[in-house]
């Protein structure tokens, strides 16, 4: 018994020691990221001073640090905290000065650029952002091979020269137009913001450095809490912004993140639940049937079209199905042709939108920069004589039967008994209503499709297996070129080896980069630049290179319980979009106003 | 060496032979996967808008092989064994610079909390029920108070959970509908927070609770029926013993003894459930990262958690054996 009783309570302490490593593990290991909580009670705000938002949050506790890769996102908070020279009001189609005052190209071949600083920007440690900042955060990316800019700094930048405390000059190698709006402007989810050269050039490693609350930063809000379930941000009333009389006091002064959980995208029945149930003031966008019966269920919850369909507003992120153009049989133009006759796109606008336009025949979205690009007569020539839209099975079984396939019993094209493969990898969070649709489609032409919704959906595309990959282009924002370039031939990664992010074509055209090299070094508003801009679009369309289906919409629920003046297809404010969680978010919620207040 | 000094060696030995197997099988699983942890974070937060590289392949490769990914495999099986031994897993792959241990002990008390207190209502609840269903002396209306539980046995937590939600949280707003505690609040320890936190966990325990009594009752039930025709039952009858202390000491204790071994087990499959309740309710527990972790194939954090839970079984089952001769005395005999 005693021997026993001895040898239960060795083995407890044996068991103990184990986890007890471990925890001595983790206080000694000198980890990076850990959770944040206020040293003192946090001070009681109330609800309508309080803003609830809903999101995924995937990076790990207390990484505030821009550079930290790839733990940090602006996504989650951190937009609040960082802001860039300009930001960009889209629906406007303006820029939006902000820690600069100008940044004009000097040099009519846009190869010298000048920022100058507004003089009354100011981190939260009351020391002013100065030139200084602004050189060390382009040396950074330009020397720093892990920051997500890295390359277009590598490619464009030779120098960058701090000519007094508030003004820099940047000189590019080769003609630089659109750096200025696609690196150094803030909008959707592009462009770098700017960070703190003291404290940055302090840390051993700064792509390890979590930042917590301890890293510098300009923008209004200062993180106080952070754990697995939420984190808490306070404004803080010394933000440089109202002094210069660039936004008012903001009447959120407190903005809580709720963690929903899982990957973005997943619990959106919950979510949607929370919000009908004044939980919550706004989350992650949702699909058309959820939203439709959020709107429903709770009358204070409006979408940015108020009631009415389609609820969302035009995304950056056009859907297509691409290919990969070096795999036969998609790598013949007439067989993708083909396919995309078989996709009725007024069906869809039917089906998943009420009517509303949504599909699209375009890889970029219709703000009003490319509007004005497509409604010009050269694109509009390019559309008449390629008819992209077309929907036209007879056209489609023509085009398969040039190609060699036949019928099989199934009423699947087929050669040498082989189906084609016309699988689609796609994402269920967010394409659970397209895809389906997309399949149906495809089987009435004779595709043999399905879809993938596994985790290995991502991974497929960037490997380049047959079939289709159902994925936006996140490129052109203003000018179409972003969006073209997509499918340069230097892009093109060869068979066996991974594609590139939004690069998932693999196409290969002397023809087209001849075209897209002539484009780089001019402004969008050069006659050649939009000459070549329609014919290159010409041969996206002639080659079918890939399939464009839907814009993309965020119909994101805005909760007006508490916090009124969102964002909407009537409120315009400063021309940003609505989305919480975009860089520009932070614009938008530092101008909401209390529901409640007299 | 005594007898007793052998036995808990060779329980030892067969403890760091279990936790090398598993830590072998889980190393090799996810190699045998093309995916890559690293590119798949930078491609979804590409894809959700949060990066943009030009050249992605250039930052993974680098970080690569700062986690030491572009060594020969065998070099990094020997480079994870030693990291075993030190239980320091080093960098989550995905969530950089976040350690797994960071990962780990971030999430462990939600799952500890809610689960562990869940399995062991479970397994209370539901042994009471069952023995008291196969009790002959007890009230007819005590042993029919086991019967819904065990209508509820077939149906899965996933979609207890999601009908708790809409009936109690959704509809009759009686209950949260998800997290851990009530919005805006920071964890501390007052009786206020406690039962903010208690108020959330009900729904998930419910969950979970509701759908695990029923099994316990069935296998409860069926050896008190198989204990009750036993000798020592029948004397202690005639012996004059009050109803409860027969319940309690012949009946319950030695029906008890296999519900021991698993209970033992269900608490290894704390995290598999977990997965499932943790994701329907928001709850950030070790299930949600290790189902973060596996659709990522960020394998340093499924070691992780893997070789915590297989440590913890094992150390349980090993601990189990010298708890048996506590309960029973034929074993300490032996």
């Amino acid at each position: 018994m005693v021997d026993f009783k001895v040898a239960a309570v060795a083995l407890a302490l044996a068991a103990a020691f184990v986890p007890g490593a471990a925890y001595a593990q983790a206080n000694t290991a000198g980890s990076a990221a850990s959770e944040i909580v206020p040293a003192t009670p946090l001070p009681s705000v109330p609800r309508d001073q309080t803003l609830i938002l809903g999101w995924s949050i995937t990076s790990p506790v207390g990484v505030t640090n821009p550079w930290a890769l790839p733990g940090y996102t602006h996504q989650e908070g951190n937009n609040l905290m960082f802001e860039p020279l300009m930001y960009y009001g889209i629906y406007a189609d303006k820029y939006i000065p902000w820690l600069a005052t100008s940044m004009e190209y000097t040099s009519k071949d846009y190869t010298s650029l000048e920022i100058k600083l507004n003089p009354a920007a100011k981190w939260n440690d009351g020391t002013p952002v100065t030139s200084k900042d602004v050189v060390y955060t382009f040396e950074g990316q330009k020397k720093n091979d892990k920051l997500p800019y890295h390359a277009a700094f590598d490619q464009y930048v030779d120098t960058v020269t701090a000519k007094d405390d508030e003004t820099v000059e940047v000189k590019f190698k080769i003609p630089a137009p659109r750096f200025k709006f696609e690196v150094l402007t803030l909008k959707f989810d592009t462009g770098i913001p700017i960070v703190n050269a003291a404290w940055e050039s302090k840390q051993k490693d700064v792509n390890a450095a979590a930042g917590g609350t301890e890293i510098p930063h300009s923008g209004p809000y200062d993180l106080v809490a952070w754990n697995a379930n939420q984190k808490i941000y306070n404004l803080r009333e010394d933000w440089w912004a109202i002094k210069a009389g660039l936004q008012q006091d903001p009447a959120v002064k407190r903005v809580v993140i709720v963690n929903l959980g899982g990957q973005v995208g997943q619990n959106m029945d919950t979510v949607a639940q929370r919000i009908v149930n004044n939980e919550m003031d706004s989350s992650l966008d949702m699909r058309a049937q959820v939203i439709g019966n959020i709107l429903a269920q709770n009358p204070k919850v409006q979408s940015w079209t108020g009631n009415d369909s389609p609820y969302g507003y035009l995304d950056w992120w056009p859907n297509s199905l691409w290919v990969n153009t070096q795999l036969a049989p998609y790598s013949d133009p007439n067989v993708r042709k083909a396919m995309s006759l078989a996709i009725n796109r007024d069906q869809i606008n039917d089906v998943l939108y009420d009517g509303a336009k949504i599909a699209t025949i375009y890889p970029f979205p219709l703000y009003p920069g490319l509007q004005k690009f497509i409604d010009s007569p050269a694109v509009k020539a390019e559309e008449a004589k390629y008819n992209p839209g077309e929907f036209n099975l007879d056209k489609s079984a023509q085009l398969m039967t040039a190609a060699g396939f036949t019928k099989n019993g199934d009423g699947m094209w087929a050669k040498d008994g082989k189906t084609i493969n016309a699988t689609i990898q796609a994402f269920e969070g967010i394409h659970s209503d397209i895809a389906p649709v997309l399949v149906e489609m495809l089987r009435n032409g004779g595709f043999d499709a399905s879809v993938n919704f596994g985790t290995d959906a991502l991974q497929n595309m960037i490997d380049g297996v047959p079939g289709f990959y159902l994925s936006g282009h996140g490129a052109s924002l203003k000018d179409p070129y972003a969006a073209l370039e997509l499918f340069h031939g230097r892009y093109s990664s060869a068979i066996g080896t991974s594609a590139g992010n939004n690069r998932y074509s693999r196409y290969k055209n002397p023809e087209y980069d001849a075209l897209l090299d002539e484009m780089a070094p001019l402004g969008a508003d050069d006659p050649k630049f939009q000459a070549d801009a329609a014919k290159a679009l010409g041969i996206y369309w002639r080659d079918t290179i890939d399939i464009p289906i839907i814009q993309w919409l965020h119909r994101i629920p805005y909760n007006t319980t508490y916090w009124t003046n969102w964002p909407s297809a009537k409120n315009l404010a400063m021309g940003t979009n609505g989305a919480f969680w975009a860089h520009t978010g932070m614009l938008v919620i530092t101008s909401l106003k209390p529901t409640q207040s007299p | 060496m005594s007898t007793t000094l052998k036995l808990i060696v060779r329980r030892l030995l067969f403890l760091i032979l279990v936790i090398w197997s598993a830590s072998t099988i889980t190393f090799f699983v996810p190699r045998f996967s093309s995916r890559n942890a690293i590119r798949e974070r930078f491609a979804e937060l590409a894809r959700t808008g949060g990066f943009s590289p030009d050249d992605l392949d250039k930052i993974i490769a680098a970080m690569q092989a700062q986690f030491g990914l572009d060594k020969p495999l065998l070099q990094q099986y020997g480079d994870y064994l030693w990291s075993v031994v030190h239980l320091d897993f080093g960098y989550s792959l995905n969530k950089y610079p976040a350690t797994v241990l960071d990962l780990i002990s971030q999430a462990l008390p939600w799952t500890i909390g809610l689960l562990i207190v869940t399995t062991i209502l479970s397994f209370i609840i539901g042994n009471l029920l069952g023995a008291i269903a196969a009790w002959p002396k007890a009230p007819q209306w005590m042993r029919f108070v086991a019967t819904p539980f065990v209508l509820l046995t077939g149906v899965p937590p996933v979609l207890m959970g999601v009908l708790l939600l809409f009936f109690i949280g959704f509809r009759l707003k009686l209950l949260p509908l998800g997290g851990a505690y009530s919005i805006g609040v920071i964890p501390n320890w007052s009786w206020g927070f406690a039962l903010d936190m208690g108020v959330h966990q009900i729904l998930p325990g419910l969950a979970l609770i509701l759908g695990s009594v029923g099994g316990w009752v069935l296998s409860m039930r069926g050896m008190g029926v198989t204990i009750q025709g036993e000798d020592y039952v029948n004397f202690a009858e005639h012996k004059g013993l009050s109803g409860f202390r027969i319940f309690r000491d012949y009946y319950l204790r030695n029906a008890l003894l296999p519900q021991v071994t698993g209970f033992a087990l269900a608490l290894g499959t704390v995290v598999t459930s977990a997965i499932v309740v943790e994701g329907i309710f928001g709850l950030p527990g070790v299930g949600t990262v290790l189902q973060n972790a596996i659709k990522s194939n960020d394998f340093p954090v499924i070691y992780g958690i893997v070789l915590f839970i297989t440590i913890v079984i094992a150390t349980l089952m090993v601990l189990l054996e010298f708890v048996y001769p506590l309960l029973d005395p034929r074993i300490r005999k032996q």
